[in-house]
């Protein structure tokens, strides 16, 4: 099976896309933190949308939207783009060539993830939200600074459980 | 909760994620024996046979970004040495494999001796290096009676 063929994408991009990932969502755990036990809810009344209101709510929110946006239509994702058009020029060219089905797969992971953090943080649970962006945020550092795809490895044992995967070709 | 928590809470984020990198990284160079009474039949992995003096093994799934990488490091061992044979399974489609191994992540690389039986074990990516280390211990050794 050679590399550079057109399905493949260079190694390089999604853990760029990880990266920047990451710094927000340490971004968004700073404001996620600071907001935790604060009364100060910007002269809202109502407390739920003091909630949505919340800086860190926000941000995850755009976050999750990205992470859904890399999940249905990887081509035009904007970091993945910014890669392309941007980065990937001045880099040498690239050696190494992966299957973009894992990273969607990891996008899609994020997704989850963060949405659970949003949906917690709605329904007034404390601490939800620095959690989950935190959860978020180890995995794609790891991705971005050692290679390591904890979404990626989350496959198998997903698909050890029954909730992924097809039934098995052969007895 | 005031400025001063929240920079020693994300201080302690940051070092657990690198501790854990560091620690995942190390793991994966870290060989682990094998079950010697175990021995792997090359058809039930779609294969003809085993390599003469050594088999890399290795488990795949189409969700795995670092097993093209290490396809292309073991293909390249195996090519170097006489006797050794590469096998790349996909495990995506074949759950009863990756249960029968105790597959959890992929890519996972067992190096079998000639009578096919597991002696090594690598989860993820491990080095040449340690890779071909491993190979001449397995592939050297005097075959026992």
């Amino acid at each position: 099976m050679p590399d550079p063929s057109p399905r493949h994408i260079d190694v390089r991009g999604p853990r760029f896309v990880a990266g920047i990932t990451a710094v927000l969502l340490l971004l968004d755990v700073f404001l996620g933190l600071l907001a935790v036990n604060t009364t100060s809810s910007f002269g809202i009344a109502d407390p739920f949308a003091a909630r949505v209101a919340e800086p860190a709510f926000l941000l995850l929110a755009l976050i999750a939207a990205l992470f859904l946006w890399g999940v249905l239509s990887p081509r035009t994702a904007p970091w993945g783009v910014l890669y392309r058009r941007v980065v990937q020029p001045r880099l040498r060219p690239a050696t190494e060539f992966e299957d973009p089905r894992p990273p969607r797969f990891a996008q899609g992971v994020g997704l989850v993830v963060t949405v659970i953090g949003l949906l917690l943080h709605l329904i007034g649970v404390p601490w939800a939200l620095p959690i989950a962006a935190a959860a978020a945020f180890v995995a794609a550092f790891l991705n971005a600074v050692f290679g390591l795809c904890l979404g990626c490895q989350l496959y198998l044992v997903l698909q050890r459980v029954g909730i992924v995967g097809r039934p098995s070709a052969a007895a | 909760m005031d400025l001063f928590f929240a920079v020693i809470v994300l201080a302690v984020l940051l070092a657990v994620t690198v501790g854990i990198g560091v620690f995942l990284r190390w793991a994966q160079n870290r060989p682990r024996r094998g079950d010697p009474a175990e021995s792997v039949d090359p058809r039930r992995l779609g294969a003809e046979s085993l390599g003469d003096a050594a088999t890399l093994l290795q488990f795949s799934t189409e969700f795995c970004a670092r097993c093209p990488g290490v396809h292309r490091t073991l293909a390249d061992v195996a090519a170097q040495r006489p006797g050794v044979l590469h096998l790349d399974v996909d495990l995506t489609h074949r759950p009863d494999i990756a249960k029968h191994f105790q597959v959890l992540q992929t890519p996972t690389t067992l190096i079998l001796d000639r009578h096919g039986v597991v002696r090594t074990r690598f989860g993820g990516t491990p080095g040449r290096d340690v890779i071909e280390l491993e190979l001449s211990r397995v592939a050297e050794e005097i075959p026992h009676a």
